[in-house]
């Protein structure tokens, strides 16, 4: 259904995404995992076109059979809000403060050929499917009344007014209390389609997610079902980001990856992870392919063969 | 801290610079007596001797805008001064203390004299004590103290919450040296970029001012009052309005420049409190 | 919102009070007894006690103030003590002109403001969005009535296309009285303008950074709809507040304009007014100028709730 094949983002000289490929079936709820400056969030926003000034894509990305890529926004913004939708991470700037949340989320519809008064019932109706209490009061409401957990349901509910078959969700709950985190997550697992999840949060993906996909550097480096890669994994990234995670047992000390991620632009040629990888060696300047069915991993070292 | 050098302020500061170099020479030595009125060079063209030429009095048109860029300046600086010795400490007070009611009156009597324009006041103190370079300068002055003080209020209240602040005051320092020492320093860089806008505004007003009549009296060169006497001749002398009006123009430029650079020097992160009009 | 309303029409209200006797306090400061001017140094003292009872200058100042303002109130300003005419209808004779002068200034000036300060916005790297910014820095450096003495040197003196003054009243020939305003009108609405476009260009610009505008085009909307359906009125706001400001320079603006253009106006009244030491005239006229300051003040207080609902609950 979404099939991405070698994006690359680009701002001016610089390469922020290199020859990213992944694809989502219906259904499917894939993870995107990766620390920030991995370029999660710019491969999103550039399967939406949403990218920011200056910053381009290339490549090829497919949806239902209509390009993503290269394509002009009037094209795009068709297919924005309709076939495939995004839910962002900071919920308190998402909504415009001047107009009713009502309004807003009648909006979507209203953009892609609903008449008016269906809409705004309809809007009713999803601000109650997103669990809101009163939905009736909250469509009346303007943003600044409501808080941040509201808010993001709000958007969920934009999200998912014209049942697109993609959603995007860019660390949906990062900006959320955690006490609102779980019933937030529990929220989309439940209403989501096919969903593409991105988080830097392991246990997070884990309880959202069937399939995904690790980025480091701007590159896939691991990808598979979540139970095998989690269990299993075989990148010396993935490796260490379960070590450091809430999702394996520690001893006393804490295990971190050494040194930091790099600026964009200045990771290390060949193998992106080279420079904080143990077992780095020569063979480590060649770029690594994503090798492997099912469950890949761009490794010349993979865990598995130590 | 520091912003960068940028090209705002440098060429505010060389427009500036021009507009005090002439005043400060025309102390010393100016091609002609500008108040001088000779028949004989009456609308003389430029050229030997007479730089820009001579109005209808055969006043030599580039000596008076040097003095006429004294003017300028001296009402600049007296406005500008009046309304920051008064309005900086209304604002500070409004903005420090805890007492709402107080804060909240100081601003009402702000917005109220804000009412006033400039112009306004100007015209009434002229009405009342006959108009003048004195009466323009106090009422330009007075007009301008609710730009400081709002401008002071806003910046005393943000730094009140900064933390260095709030740690002097948990350490038990009392208000009025807490005020001197910590609060003045860090909002002179704002005082600074409104003291430069407001001038820019003085000018214009002054210039207004003396092109009504209101202003510098005869035979004291202001830039306004030239513009004003080379209106009955636009249609056969243009250049005796474009002289003035340049130096005006260029003169507020400047300053608004030097107020943007200076602004964008000092502080690039106080870019929020807006110099106020 | 109601209650914010009534607070504001208070403020309103009792500013005008306290502006009203600045005023009357600062005219009342004046050395010299209307009296004497009107008769002259060899008037008898009898007469002059007569002419100061039915001027009112013999009661006390309180009592003339009251009597003065209550005036106000219903509209009468008074008679003149210099021409013995009465000031309400003059100052409403020239309050239509300069009304319109202003009106027509800052629509003017908003007819410029807001294309060049959204465009140069959007624009903001392109060097014609950079070209518009620096011209607005340069308008504001320039004083009304020297953009209207350059314009009148453009327009009547070269090209001879429109009259260099003179007014003609709507009543009388609608296309000349026009043309007598379209020079005017150019003057304040071009130097308002180049200080609005700043203004515009700076709130579209914070508007365009904002996450909404994202989530409106994550919607389905393209770069310049979501810009229009969600920038504009938020960056209204900001824009709405230095309306008012403006108005109120414009207002000033157009007192020194009438004088370029020798417009019949409150502003040609004022002037005239003081040349001849008219008190009462003067202090009807600057009573009625900063009542429609404080005015504009009140309507964009009340414009600024109605436009952005977070303003009207606490307040």
């Amino acid at each position: 259904m979404l099939s991405v094949e070698g994006l690359t983002v680009r701002a001016g000289a610089v390469e922020l995404v290199h020859d990213v490929s992944f694809h989502i079936g219906p259904g499917e709820r894939v993870g995107l995992i990766g620390e920030s400056g991995s370029g999660k969030s710019l491969t999103a926003l550039s399967l939406m076109g949403l990218l920011p000034e200056g910053v381009t894509a290339g490549g090829k990305a497919r949806l239902h059979d209509r390009d993503l890529i290269g394509v002009p926004e009037s094209k795009l913004k068709d297919l924005r809000g309709r076939a495939m939708s995004m839910v962002f991470q900071e919920p308190m700037t998402a909504l415009n403060p001047l107009m009713r949340v009502g309004a807003q989320v009648a909006e979507v519809m209203t953009l892609h050929g609903r008449p008016r008064d269906q809409a705004r019932a309809r809007a009713v109706e999803l601000l109650g499917e997103v669990r809101l209490p009163d939905p009736a009061q909250v469509a009346r409401a303007y943003p600044h009344q409501l808080s941040g957990g509201q808010r993001q349901r709000v958007m969920l509910a934009i999200a998912l007014a014209n049942e697109p078959g993609l959603l995007i969700c860019d660390e949906p709950t990062t900006a959320l209390d955690v006490t609102v985190q779980k019933q937030m997550l529990d929220l989309i697992a439940e209403v989501a389609p096919a969903l593409l999840f991105i988080t830097h949060d392991l246990a997070v993906v884990a309880s959202v997610c069937e399939r995904v996909l690790v980025m480091y550097g701007g590159r896939v480096v691991e990808s598979g079902p979540i139970r095998e890669v989690f269990t299993r994994p075989r990148h010396r990234y993935t490796e260490g980001l379960l070590a450091a995670s809430k999702l394996t047992p520690r001893g006393t000390r804490l295990p971190t990856i050494q040194g930091s991620v790099p600026p964009a632009g200045q990771f290390p040629g060949g193998c992106v992870f080279r420079n904080r990888c143990p077992h780095a060696d020569t063979a480590c300047e060649k770029v690594p392919a994503l090798t492997g069915e099912g469950h890949a991993h761009a490794c010349w070292h993979p865990a598995d063969r130590g | 801290m520091k912003g960068r050098v940028n090209a705002g302020l440098i060429a505010g500061g060389v427009l500036v610079g021009l507009v005090v170099a002439m005043a400060l020479v025309s102390f010393v030595w100016t091609p002609h007596d500008p108040e001088l009125v000779d028949a004989a060079n009456k609308l003389r063209e430029p050229g030997d001797g007479y730089l820009l030429g001579a109005d209808k009095f055969g006043r030599d048109t580039f000596s008076q805008l040097m003095v006429g860029a004294r003017t300028t300046l001296y009402v600049g600086i007296v406005a500008v001064g009046i309304a920051a010795l008064i309005g900086t400490p209304l604002g500070v007070i409004a903005g420090m203390t805890r007492l709402r009611w107080l804060s909240e009156l100081v601003m009402r009597v702000n917005d109220l004299v804000f009412a006033f324009p400039a112009l306004l006041l100007a015209v009434m103190l002229g009405a009342v004590y006959g108009a003048g370079t004195l009466t323009a300068m106090i009422a330009i002055g007075v007009a301008t103290v609710p730009a400081f003080a709002r401008v002071a209020r806003a910046a005393t209240m943000q730094v009140m919450v900064t933390d260095y602040i709030l740690a002097a005051r948990a350490a038990g320092r009392r208000r009025l040296p807490v005020a001197f020492r910590h609060v003045l320093p860090n909002i002179g860089s704002m005082l600074i970029v409104q003291a430069s806008v407001s001038f820019a505004i003085a000018i214009l007003a002054e210039a207004a001012l003396s092109f009504l009549g209101f202003g510098t009296r005869p035979p004291t060169p202001s830039w306004g009052r030239m513009l004003q006497e080379s209106q009955e001749l636009l249609f056969s002398t243009p250049r005796l309005a474009l002289w003035p009006g340049l130096a005006i123009a260029l003169a507020v430029l400047g300053f608004n420049l030097l107020g943007d650079g200076l602004r964008d020097y000092l502080d690039p992160k106080l870019r929020r409190i807006r110099a106020e009009r | 919102m109601i209650l914010y309303l009534l607070k504001r029409t208070a403020v309103f209200l009792v500013s005008t009070a306290v502006a009203g006797v600045l005023v009357f306090a600062f005219m009342a400061v004046l050395p010299g007894d209307p009296a004497e001017v009107a008769l002259g140094v060899n008037a008898t003292p009898e007469a002059l006690a007569e002419l100061r009872r039915q001027f009112g200058t013999d009661r006390p100042p309180v009592a003339q103030f009251l009597d003065w303002f209550g005036g106000l109130a219903t509209g009468d300003f008074g008679t003149s003590y210099v021409t013995s005419a009465p000031i309400g209808p003059q100052i409403s004779d020239r309050l239509g002109v300069t009304v319109v002068l202003v009106g027509g200034g800052m629509l003017a000036a908003l007819l410029i403001a807001v294309p060049a300060g959204t465009f140069a916005a959007v624009h903001h790297r392109n060097p014609l969005g950079v070209v518009i910014s620096a011209f607005s820095q340069v308008g504001i450096a320039i004083p009304a009535f020297l953009a209207g003495i350059l314009l009148v040197f453009v327009f009547a003196v070269q090209a001879q296309a429109l009259p260099s003054g003179g007014y003609v009243p709507l009543a009388e020939d609608p296309v000349e009285w026009f043309r007598s305003l379209l020079l005017p009108w150019l003057s304040l609405g071009l130097v308002q303008g180049a200080v609005l476009t700043r203004y515009v260009r700076s709130a579209v610009l914070d508007v365009m950074r904002e996450d909404y505008l994202r989530t409106a085009r994550a919607k389905g909307r393209g770069r310049m709809g979501a810009l229009w359906r969600h920038g504009l009125r938020n960056a209204a706001v900001p824009v709405v507040t230095v309306l008012g400001l403006q108005l109120a320079t414009l207002l000033i603006g157009a007192v020194v304009v009438e004088r370029v253009f020798v417009i019949p106006g409150l502003g040609d009244l004022l002037l005239n007014g003081v040349a001849a030491r008219d008190l009462l005239l003067v202090q009807g006229v600057v009573m009625v100028l900063v009542a429609a300051v404080l005015l504009i003040n009140f309507v964009v207080d009340v414009a600024y709730a109605a436009l952005d609902p977070r303003l009207r609950g606490a307040r």
